[in-house]
């Protein structure tokens, strides 16, 4: 991966109605280059008047995939997602760059057992992660922790139950901000105790990924350190800000 | 607002021409070599890298009109750049 990074023009495809605060933008983009699971984009809006804003997406779809994902959180106050959550339609242009970055990424040729550890929307390069773990058939021991403040409020729920059903991944669940009946996930922030859980442990984990915003971060991965997970197994990718908000 | 090197990614390849995020680097105060997609962000006027051993100042970008302001700190292994597909 090398050479300058140029933007283009993407065509929204499909938008995709994913939680009453996101959606998942399908793009059409001539030439792009193939992602690794993980990778962003760089995003850029253009006003009528030159007033340009940019913002970095997670992408959401496979390498394999034939159409470009992003999946967007709308951020109260933000200048850049609710247009993308509340407005873009099909047939809408903007420019994005990428893929972008080579530290937070896995694809299936490292192999596992891997384990993925998400707040809110940072399931979202997780999900790319494991949605190229399908394509690629499966075989590798994954495990996805995602921890989220409601039911309502869990991305991918649906394609999440399939993967679990179909044995591509285990995934496990915890709400923090209340339970729906007969809920069995669990129901707080993420500890000691649920990564042990949820397993593997520092022995066999060769990789671990932990996406969210900067406080999800930092307090899974001080339970993964007291776990005694090598710091250099660990990548992680934070995001802000958030008010210190617990997804 | 605390973010990682990764969020800064698109910037930095502006600068370098390169990935940089498996670039590893070697703090000039505490001596730890991290990956800069490891060092934190911080978004001011400028961003701010850190260490993210002991939060020595790794770079300063700063991105003005068509003109891109880089400070660098540390030993930054370019070449690392380059070896990674």
């Amino acid at each position: 991966m090398s050479g300058r990074l140029l933007w283009r023009t993407v065509t929204v495809r499909e938008v995709v109605p994913e939680t009453a605060r996101a959606r998942t933008l399908v793009l059409d983009v001539d030439d792009w280059p193939r992602h690794v699971p993980g990778q962003h984009v760089d995003l850029r809006l253009t006003a009528e008047d030159g007033y340009q804003a940019q913002r970095s997406y997670s992408i959401a779809s496979a390498p394999e995939d034939e159409a470009l994902e992003l999946t967007i959180d709308l951020v109260d106050d933000g200048e850049v997602s609710p247009y993308l959550v509340e407005e873009v339609r099909p047939g809408d242009q903007f420019e994005v760059r990428g893929p972008i970055g080579g530290h937070f990424t896995w694809d299936a040729t490292r192999g596992g057992p891997l384990l993925l550890v998400g707040g809110g929307s940072g399931v979202v390069p997780l999900m790319s992660m494991l949605r190229h773990l399908r394509a690629r058939g499966g075989g590798i021991d994954a495990r996805l922790l995602l921890s989220a403040r409601t039911a309502g409020d869990v991305l991918y729920a649906d394609e999440l139950d399939r993967l679990s059903g179909d044995g591509i991944a285990q995934v496990h669940l915890t709400l923090t901000r209340g339970t729906p009946a007969g809920w069995t996930g669990f129901a707080r922030r993420v500890d000691d105790d649920m990564l042990r859980a949820v397993g593997p442990g520092p022995d066999a984990a060769r990789h671990v990924f932990v996406c969210g915003p900067t406080g999800f971060v930092e307090h899974a991965i001080e339970a993964l350190l007291r776990l005694g997970h090598p710091p250099q197994r660990i990548r992680a990718e934070r995001f802000g800000p958030t008010g210190g908000a617990t997804p | 607002m605390s973010i990682d090197g990764n969020g800064v990614a698109g910037l930095l390849a502006e600068v370098f021409g390169a990935e940089m995020t498996t670039v590893r680097r070697r703090c000039a105060d505490c001596h730890e070599d991290h990956e800069i997609g490891a060092h934190r962000a911080y978004r001011g006027a400028a961003v701010v890298l850190r260490c993210p051993g002991c939060g020595a100042v790794a770079a300063r970008l700063l991105a003005d009109g068509d003109r891109r302001l880089v400070e660098l700190r540390g030993t930054w292994e370019l070449a690392a750049a380059t070896a990674t597909a």
